[in-house]
């Protein structure tokens, strides 16, 4: 979809950097543009809090749907009776051409309204959450693992909704990791990942 | 280097050292000349003088300028189109003190071993919520190039994240 003025930018949210992340590009064969985001600044800016998640913006720069799930599969995990993952990718990517293909008519650009429902100022503990988040990678760029530690729970206590402040820690005691994980996901009320809202805007149905 | 072999003198009781009037020469750093690293956003900025203080962090309102972009005018602590009012006990001569300007702008911090983390602007982030216009961010390829999201103006693009966790 280059050839309609389109860019997709990949940002892997590794604080492990290209050690960590460069192989998986390599193996992609990317062709877009391919981030190390070893700050997680991406997911700061645009609120989120696993991975994949998505967000369009315009040629004005402007936010046509805000972060949500960007998957390109169509995926049942069945990890735990009860408990699938489900991943929607048909439906993202089909969304995703119209809107390549039609801009702001697409049916799948949000409107102001919209918009505003679907996204939320960060509350004072999830913005300590971020910062604590941040000053953990710091310690952790310092092999200051102790201190790594300390903040990167500070952040998963302040803000236990945010998947990727728990699995980057994780990711650095890889042993324990699928445990971490599995009792976490064991303790979640709500989907994994939250089901799209891929409902066309009603002001443009007719 | 004196004031280190007195600590390390052989014979000379840890514990009474502590309990003795040279106690504080046990962190000499701190006492002469105390510095700081500021995260903020994409930048971490080592700020070399600051003023000492066990709770709060005075900084050069000089330094403002490259710690978070804004600067110290006399209508107020200014960044771009927008100037937040500093009430006088948040200035003392050349200080600024950061961490209290923070919690007046409900911006929240935290802060171990002389580094201090300083998460979004509420007053700066509230212009995404109104006008949906997406945040700038600065972030490495895989070269180490910064690219920056304002450089795709005029293309829509979707931005994706993805992690190798």
């Amino acid at each position: 979809m280059k050839d309609r003025n389109f860019e997709i930018v990949a940002a892997a949210q590794d604080t492990g950097g290209e050690v960590a992340a460069g192989r998986w590009y390599d193996r992609a064969h990317a062709t877009f543009t391919t981030l190390i985001d070893a700050q997680h600044a991406v997911s700061t800016a645009f609120q989120f809090i696993n991975v994949p998640m998505g967000i369009w913006i315009d040629e004005k720069g402007r936010v046509v749907r805000p972060a949500e799930p960007a998957w390109n599969t169509d995926q049942v995990m069945k990890i735990a009776a009860g408990k699938d993952i489900v991943t929607e990718g048909a439906v993202y990517t089909n969304a995703l051409r119209d809107w390549v293909t039609n801009g702001e008519r697409s049916a799948y650009a949000l409107s102001d309204a919209e918009f505003a429902r679907r996204v939320k100022p960060r509350s004072a503990g999830e913005m300590e959450a971020d910062a604590s988040f941040k000053l953990a990678v710091w310690f952790h760029g310092k092999n200051d693992d102790a201190r790594a530690a300390k903040h990167w729970e500070h952040a998963q206590q302040l803000n236990p909704d945010d998947w990727n402040y728990a699995r980057q820690q994780w990711a650095f005691t890889p042993e324990q990791a699928g445990k971490n994980w599995m009792d976490k996901f064991q303790k979640l009320d709500g989907p994994y990942y939250p089901k799209l809202d891929m409902s066309a805007e009603p002001a443009k149905k007719q | 280097m004196r004031r280190v072999s007195i600590v390390n003198r052989p014979g000379l009781n840890r514990r009474r050292l502590l309990l003795s009037a040279a106690a504080p020469v046990l962190c000499p750093a701190r006492a002469a000349s105390p510095s700081a690293t500021v995260l903020y956003g994409d930048r971490a900025t080592p700020v070399e003088k600051i003023r000492p203080d066990p709770k709060e962090l005075w900084v050069r309102a000089a330094d403002l300028p490259r710690i978070n972009g804004f600067e110290v005018k006399p209508q107020g602590a200014c960044r771009a189109d927008m100037c937040i009012p500093v009430p006088k006990d948040l200035k003392s001569g050349e200080w600024f003190n950061l961490s209290g300007f923070a919690r007046r702008i409900r911006q929240a911090y935290v802060a171990d071993a002389g580094v201090w983390s300083f998460g979004e602007i509420p007053a700066v982030r509230a212009d995404f919520y109104d006008s949906r216009i997406a945040p700038d961010f600065a972030v490495p390829d895989r070269a180490g190039r910064i690219v920056h999201l304002s450089a795709f103006r005029g293309k829509k693009v979707l931005v994706v994240s993805w992690a190798s966790w």
